[in-house]
């Protein structure tokens, strides 16, 4: 009996020792398909996604987003504290961090880059952290952010890649007579605390990124992250060639994968199509001011916007544009977006309350319209012309002028677009920033519509104050109710982000504002 | 000796073309709506920082003032700086407009290496099923978008074949022009099909020439014929039609790279144009300029020793 009980437990203990801790299999380069280039990576300097959605695998931020880009988890901060009054946090650095030339990150690197991120007129991130007023360090690992006034949003921007902790004594080493000289040439040569570190940039082709010997964190099987080797960002910027390339394997990963591939990948038994959700938005922008070029302007009508809403058949053009891989919007900014309210989606296609509308508004012989869109984009292309043919049933002539972007870009910032058709992706996990950007008219005067609601910019400078969650919460669905019904823009789709990847790729994660997680993607051998 | 006087007399002519090139391309770039500072900050752009930035890199200065800062800098041999890539102008040249130059060279090489031995066959072969044979095909790629060819050839080679590597450029100079065979395949299909049509037709009225009939009553035998006397008569016209066609060359070397992803000037330059990236598109058109103004010069070169009379 005895001998049967020890050969039982000698049994059960080799089967738990034998079996695999975890399946994680760790080593290889992921080789992942750009279609863009990135053109600066500096953290506070640079200009756009290209270089955003790269960032956050070279250098780390104090908090870092949730997998599902809307929480908070420990970045190189282990804990933090929001003072009751709201005028400051506190934070905890995390023991034994390092950058990966080896330098320990100290408080100082944190005061530093935190300070040079809030410097007024500092790079065009400087509004995600303007409520800093300063920041100072208590022993070596105690950082005391203090405010010029609460801010609801400041834990979500201390997620944001321009709260990257930078190198200060490495960077103020740099050549340079100024901060944007001596970026310029950090640039060439970043040094970060991120799970991989640069390596080398064929600019236009090429970049390469190795593992951080000196990464925190550590993976599912107690080993210090990342399970990658490296990753080889490479640029093709056809999508054809792209897909081709991910296909036959020289790939392991591809990006912005067109709509119209989704299904044909779905199928394709070598890849994982993955579609992770986005923040990401399509809509036309209308401009309300009352005149343009002097005559006067039908779309400052709310019931000729209304109009449109309801002769835009938002069904048609997700089925015909993103091949169904789009959802409607329920309110102007996404479902990913917190605070987000709204569960239907806005003005629901119906064209009899569209003409009594039209004919409301004083336009029973319709009007024409100009609409700026991208030359030779297949997206605003078929939206256009789907646009085109809906609104004609109301009586409404859509002439669709195709430019290139800086054209429409200048246009638009002068206000003299008609309608142009845009897409956003949110920068920070919270709704001030697109709330800023469409409905606070003093930012950009509305998206460049010249709309304004007195009682939306009031809520709005409330809530950039509000600590209090449920008021927070309440200001904003009463900013999205105002907006949605009255706004300048006819709300089209969201999509999210397309991405093929090879089936051995496991771990890869792409949050809703874009970023490109390699932290914790590993290689099935 | 007349040659070397024509030589010297065609690059002196060089230099006034430059210069009207320049003054070209400013305004033209400049009168673009749209500046650099709105194209890279994008649609989010605050009006104060597009005008800081706008002020930094001077743009905010009248037109005239901006064309005379550019003209002294060109003239102390700086190409400024890029204002998307954050780089000196020349340096980024530097590393990409060899590229497309060695993609032009060898889509050069394998049209001549394509379209003068077809010819010639198609031209001694003339109205049999080898001469139709030779003219059809090359219609077809002739007829063939650039970019659709490229994705054929990317297709079939490549992805399923594995003969050659989906698009990039490679490491080493080996490595380069291995993974540039297929793209320059592709620009010399269309250039081929025309080089050897003009050919072709060359050799064809050369071989009815009075000085062929006389080298043959003379004895001389049918290679020496060939060589001496019809290909360097034919290859006349076809010389300078090549010379010309090296800019229509390095027009699709634009779509090739894109298709092929190949980091070249051509896609530097399509992207410089649309983010109004003003010293790039300068200093890209000036190299270019200078590459293809050399590419003639050559050429004519080349005519005068074929052709004597030309020198004169």
């Amino acid at each position: 009996m005895k001998t049967m009980i020890t050969a039982a437990l000698a049994a059960t203990f080799l089967l738990g020792v034998s079996l695999p801790a975890l399946a994680v299999d760790r080593g290889g380069t992921l080789a992942y398909g750009r279609y863009a280039d990135s053109l600066f990576l500096e953290p506070v300097l640079n200009d756009g996604n290209v270089d955003i959605w790269v960032l956050s695998n070279i250098y780390d931020t104090l908090i870092l987003p949730t997998d599902d880009g809307q929480g908070l988890k420990p970045g190189l901060a282990t804990d933090w504290k929001l003072a009751d009054d709201g005028l400051s946090v506190t934070l905890t650095l995390r023991d034994g961090i390092k950058f990966s030339d080896g330098s320990p990150i100290t408080v100082d690197d944190v005061k530093w880059s935190l300070e040079r991120a809030a410097k007024p007129d500092n790079g065009i991130w400087q509004f995600l952290v303007d409520s800093i007023d300063s920041v100072s360090t208590q022993g070596d690992k105690t950082v005391i952010i203090k405010l010029k006034h609460p801010d609801p949003a400041i834990l979500s921007a201390l997620t944001v890649f321009n709260t990257s902790i930078m190198p200060e004594k490495l960077f103020e080493a740099a050549p340079g007579a100024t901060d944007a000289d001596k970026a310029k040439a950090f640039a060439e040569h970043p040094v970060g605390s991120g799970p991989f570190m640069f390596q080398s940039w064929d600019k236009g082709s090429d970049m390469k990124l190795v593992k951080n010997p000196y990464y925190w964190d550590k993976g599912e099987d107690g080993q210090p992250l990342p399970y990658l080797d490296g990753v080889d960002f490479q640029v093709i910027p056809d999508d054809a060639t792209r897909i081709l390339k991910l296909q036959s394997g020289e790939l392991q990963g591809a990006e912005f994968i067109p709509y119209s591939r989704v299904d044909e990948l779905k199928a394709d038994s070598r890849l994982n199509m993955e579609l992770f959700p986005s923040t990401r938005v399509e809509y036309v922008t209308l401009n309300v001011r009352p005149q343009l070029d002097g005559k006067d302007n039908p779309l400052s009508n709310e019931k000729v916007r209304e109009a449109l809403n309801y002769a835009t058949n938002k069904q048609a053009i997700i089925q015909i544009v993103t091949h169904n891989v789009g959802t409607e919007m329920t309110s102007f900014m996404s479902k990913a977006t917190p605070l987000h309210t709204g569960d239907t989606p806005l003005f629901s296609y119906d064209l009899a309350k569209a003409k009594q509308l039209i004919a409301d508004a004083g336009f029973p012989n319709g009007f024409e319209l100009n609409l700026l869109t991208l030359a030779g984009n297949q997206d605003e292309v078929g939206i256009g012309t789907a646009l085109q043919q809906m609104w004609q049933a109301i009586g409404v002539k859509l002439n669709l002028q195709q430019v290139d972007n800086a054209t429409r870009t200048d246009q638009y910032r002068n206000g003299t677009f008609q309608m142009r058709l845009a897409a956003w992706t949110d920068d920070i996990a919270d709704p001030n920033e697109i709330a800023s950007y469409f409905a606070y008219s003093p930012t950009i005067d509305a998206i460049h519509s010249g709309w304004k609601n007195d009682e939306v910019d009031k809520l709005f400078v409330q809530s950039q104050s509000e600590i209090d969650p449920t008021k927070r919460a309440a200001e904003y669905a009463r900013i999205q109710e105002i907006f949605n019904a009255t706004g300048p823009i006819v709300p089209l789709y969201e999509t999210p982000y397309p991405v093929a990847l090879a089936k051995n790729v496991n771990g890869f994660n792409q949050i809703p504002l874009g970023n490109n997680i390699f932290r914790a993607a590993w290689l099935a051998k | 000796m007349p040659l070397l006087s024509y030589i010297f007399r065609r690059v002196l002519q060089l230099i006034p073309t430059f210069i009207f090139i320049l003054v070209v391309v400013f305004l033209l770039v400049h009168l673009l709506p749209g500046d650099p500072a709105s194209a890279m900050l994008g649609d989010r752009a605050l009006d104060a920082d597009v005008a800081r930035i706008k002020h930094d890199l001077g743009l905010d200065q009248p037109l005239p003032i901006q064309f005379l800062y550019f003209a002294r800098q060109v003239a102390s041999g700086d190409l400024g700086t890029s204002i998307s890539l954050k780089a000196p102008v020349a340096t980024i040249i530097a590393q990409r407009l060899p590229v497309t130059l060695l993609l032009t060279v060898m889509a050069a090489l394998i049209a001549l290496l394509l379209a003068v031995p077809l010819a010639f066959l198609a031209a001694l072969r003339r109205d049999k099923v080898s001469d139709a044979t030779i003219r059809g095909a090359f219609q077809i790629g002739l007829s063939m978008p650039v970019f659709y060819l490229g994705l054929v050839l990317l297709t079939v080679f490549a992805a399923v074949l594995h003969w050659f590597p989906v698009g990039g450029y490679g490491e080493t100079f080996l490595d380069h022009v291995y993974h540039l065979i297929l793209p320059a395949l592709t620009l010399a299909l269309s250039l081929a099909a025309v080089l050897m049509r003009n050919l072709r037709a060359a050799i064809i009225g050369v071989l009815g020439a009075e000085y062929v009939d006389f080298a043959r009553a003379k004895g001389l035998k049918a290679r020496l014929i060939l060589f001496r006397h019809v290909l360097r008569n034919a290859l006349i016209s076809t010389v300078t039609l090549f010379g010309l066609s090296v800019g229509t060359l390095l027009g699709g070397a634009v779509i090739t790279e894109t298709v092929f992803a190949v980091p070249g000037a051509g896609r530097l330059m399509i992207d410089s144009i649309y983010g109004r990236d003003y010293p790039m598109v300068q200093g890209l058109t000036l190299a270019l300029a200078v590459f293809v103004s050399l590419t003639f010069l050559l050429t004519d070169i080349v005519q005068a020793w074929l052709d004597p009379r030309v020198a004169r």
